[in-house]
């Protein structure tokens, strides 16, 4: 029916385009498995960081010229730090003093942030799509790894070593350090936890600091990737990533990676096969099908009494 | 326990609101009265088309032309010896909101509408500005069925997607003497009117359409679309959508190495566009109507648009300056606002435009329509000579 060569494209853009969810879906499960609660700005701090590092290019370009490895790094450093401080920001706002409130409380709050951040960069920063200074990204885009017939591009390779990289980072991270025994004590019980003299507002803090550096990346990455800039980026990448948190397992760190790339390579398949008119409904029948089966989604351990 | 003391407080604190909020309603009712009164001596024209989101450049510069028409008008003394009052609305490219737009255009007492841009606004807008009897000239919804739905205050001054979609649809046969093309649209009744148009058109000379897909309209990631390109053997590819997604679609077609050419409407006839995929992209046609910086009759609006504006005028401008310019003159002509007889009037005689004289046929229509196939050189869009 489709050639190989075809299908293996297809699987390729799959797990690329998995990947891409997979690095936002990273900071929801982070910060559900901390807090049980759901980030609904984390798209937004994503979509701030394409934005932060793209004038920051063009910025440093200004200043001192093209230097394309130099302006991207601190272009990437510049988008890390801004995500960062929105990410702290929100949660020292909008989340801190809900915590103990019904757990409607700071759903609604971020659901109001993820809003306030979409339109105030629509209307401070670009009503219009932006397009990624093609300059910075051809070192990636253009140069391309051969395997016989099949091309895969740089960044798609960094886009997906990105991913296991962090994946791994914060796994080892949570399970073998020391601040991830704070991380996980915080996270079953905050009143003990600062009995045993762990600082629980300074390790919430950290753990929103952390995702929304990430964050930063995934949206220096996907904006190189898709070529483009815009107010809503945040909203529907962020939707499909947290989608597929909630398919691998909500707070479970390779459970967010696996939901992912289901989800990548379902959209991928769907459009070869029925178009692409037809992804949402498949990738969303899919998760109906997951949670009628698994209702903690695949990888899930801990019941998910919030939310 | 309740404090009674803090309760009789909260008691007089919400007489207290009672009152502010009733005072309130009363000033602004009288407001509203009072505004009623002063605005008779101005005709009410509407500017609607989407002026936020991923499309709000061609449509805030399509409603910057009529505005111009508009002060022109003014700066002669009005017309019917009243000043013309503009009352823009952005409709976000948005269905729904076209509609509430439209509504609130109607009950704003607007004689007349220049509007919308995207089809998808402009043919559910079409039926309250035809319930509420006010005339609608689009100057840029290419969509056949807004005409086509037998409304009499209904006008295009611009070409439809049927004529769009033939001329694309030839010259992807004829002229690139191609037999396979792959199709994807973002699923609007622009978009995929279009699409289906061209299609028709390819078919119907004997190619073979190998892919025919939709994409929302909010999604970026094209690159499974383009896997599926390649691998249906297409020798051509028509985009049916906006330059938004097509500027970075054709630009993801070129860096996973897909160089057939890529072919849009009108859509995509935007500076925007030509900044995402390069001044120097290969192998990128256009339709759109013909070509009018080198009109004698364009300079004049050219001049005074860039002085105004200080940026580029955009695709739809000159569509617009002359959708306000057909609806004054008619006005002027009939002596009165009473839409029946502008429409008629409109209906009944040519007009004068940078594009040359214009006339409408019974449906609201262009008698003709000029669709050329531009390309981008040099970092500017041209029209090619060789049309089928």
């Amino acid at each position: 029916m489709h050639s190989s060569l075809t299908l293996t494209e297809i699987l390729i853009d799959g797990i690329s385009r998995g990947a891409v969810y997979a690095l936002v879906a990273l900071g929801y499960t982070m910060v559900y498995g901390v807090l049980g609660m759901i980030n609904f700005a984390h798209g937004e701090v994503f979509m701030i960081g394409m934005f932060a590092c793209v004038y920051a290019i063009g910025a440093f370009s200004a200043a001192w010229g093209d230097h394309v490895l130099l302006n991207l790094g601190l272009g990437i450093i510049v988008a890390m730090i801004f995500s960062a401080a929105y990410g702290y920001a929100n949660e020292r706002i909008a989340y801190r003093r809900l915590r103990k409130a019904h757990v409607l409380a700071p759903l609604t709050s971020a659901i109001g942030i993820s809003t306030f951040l979409q339109y105030f960069i629509f209307l401070n920063v670009s009503k219009e799509k932006v397009p990624f200074p093609r300059y910075y990204s051809d070192l990636l885009t253009t140069h391309h790894l051969q395997i016989g017939p099949i091309d895969i591009s740089y960044l798609r390779l960094a886009i997906f070593g990105l991913t296991l990289l962090i994946m791994i980072g914060l796994f080892y991270l949570i399970n073998f350090t020391r601040l991830g025994i704070a991380l996980r004590a915080t996270a079953q019980d905050q009143l003990m936890a600062s009995l045993v003299g762990i600082p629980v507002d300074k390790i919430i803090a950290f753990t929103f600091i952390l995702g929304s550096g990430l964050a930063a990346i995934a949206g220096v990455m996907v904006s190189m990737y898709t070529n483009v800039l815009v107010f809503d980026a945040g909203y529907r990448v962020g939707l499909k990533a947290f989608t597929a948190a909630i398919l691998g397992g909500i707070g479970n760190v390779p459970g967010a990676v696996l939901g992912a790339m289901i989800l990548g390579l379902t959209e991928a398949l769907t459009t070869l096969q029925f178009g692409s008119e037809w992804s949402d409904v498949t990738t969303f029948a899919m998760l109906m099908l997951v949670l009628l089966l698994r209702p903690r989604g695949l990888l899930g351990e801990r019941v998910a009494d919030k939310v | 326990m309740v404090d009674p003391v803090g309760a009789r407080a909260i008691d007089r604190s919400v007489s207290k609101l009672h009152f502010y909020l009733s005072l309130a309603v009363v000033l602004i009712l009288g407001a509203a009265l009072v505004g009623c009164k002063k605005t008779q001596n101005t005709i009410k024209i509407g500017l609607a088309a989407v002026q936020s989101g991923s499309d709000a450049q061609i449509g805030l510069t399509m409603l910057q032309g009529s505005q111009i028409a508009v002060d022109e008008w003014n700066a002669k003394g009005g017309v019917l010896g009243k000043q013309i009052e503009t009352i823009s609305l952005d409709d976000e490219g948005k269905p729904d909101k076209a509609v509430n737009v439209a509504q609130s255009l109607v009950d704003d007492g607007a004689i007349a509408v220049l509007g919308h841009l995207n089809s998808g606004c402009t043919i559910p807008a079409s039926r309250v500005y035809n319930n509420g009897k006010i005339i609608q000239i689009t100057p840029g919804s290419t969509n056949p069925q807004f005409t086509e739905q037998g409304y009499p205050y209904a006008f295009r001054i611009c070409g439809r997607d049927d004529q769009q979609g033939a001329i694309a649809g030839a010259y992807l046969h004829d002229v690139l003497k191609l037999n396979k093309i792959a199709i994807l649209h973002n699923k609007t009744a622009y978009g995929e009117g279009l699409a289906t148009e061209v299609k028709k058109t390819f078919e119907s000379k004997g190619g073979t359409v190998t892919m025919f897909q939709g994409i929302g309209q909010d999604e970026n990631d094209f690159s499974a679309n383009v896997s599926v390109i390649k691998g249906s053997g297409a020798e051509g590819f028509f985009w049916g959508g906006m330059y938004g997604q097509g500027g970075p679609l054709c630009v993801k077609m070129r860096q996973q190495g897909i160089n057939i050419p890529f072919v849009s409407g009108d859509g995509c006839f935007d500076q925007t566009f030509i900044d995402t995929v390069g001044g120097t992209a290969a192998n990128v046609f256009l339709s759109f109507g013909r070509d009018y910086h080198s009109l004698p009759a364009a300079q004049p609006f050219l001049e005074k648009y860039k002085a105004k504006y200080q940026h580029d005028e955009g695709a739809y401008s000159v569509y617009g300056y002359d959708a306000a310019n057909a609806l004054l003159t008619a006005i002027d002509q009939a002596q009165t606002t009473d839409p029946d007889k502008v429409a008629a009037v409109l209906k009944s005689r040519s007009f004068d435009t940078i594009l040359g004289k214009i006339e409408f046929d019974s449906k609201g229509d262009l008698k003709q329509s000029g669709y050329v196939i531009w390309t981008i050189k040099d970092g500017k869009l041209q029209a090619l000579p060789d049309n089928p």
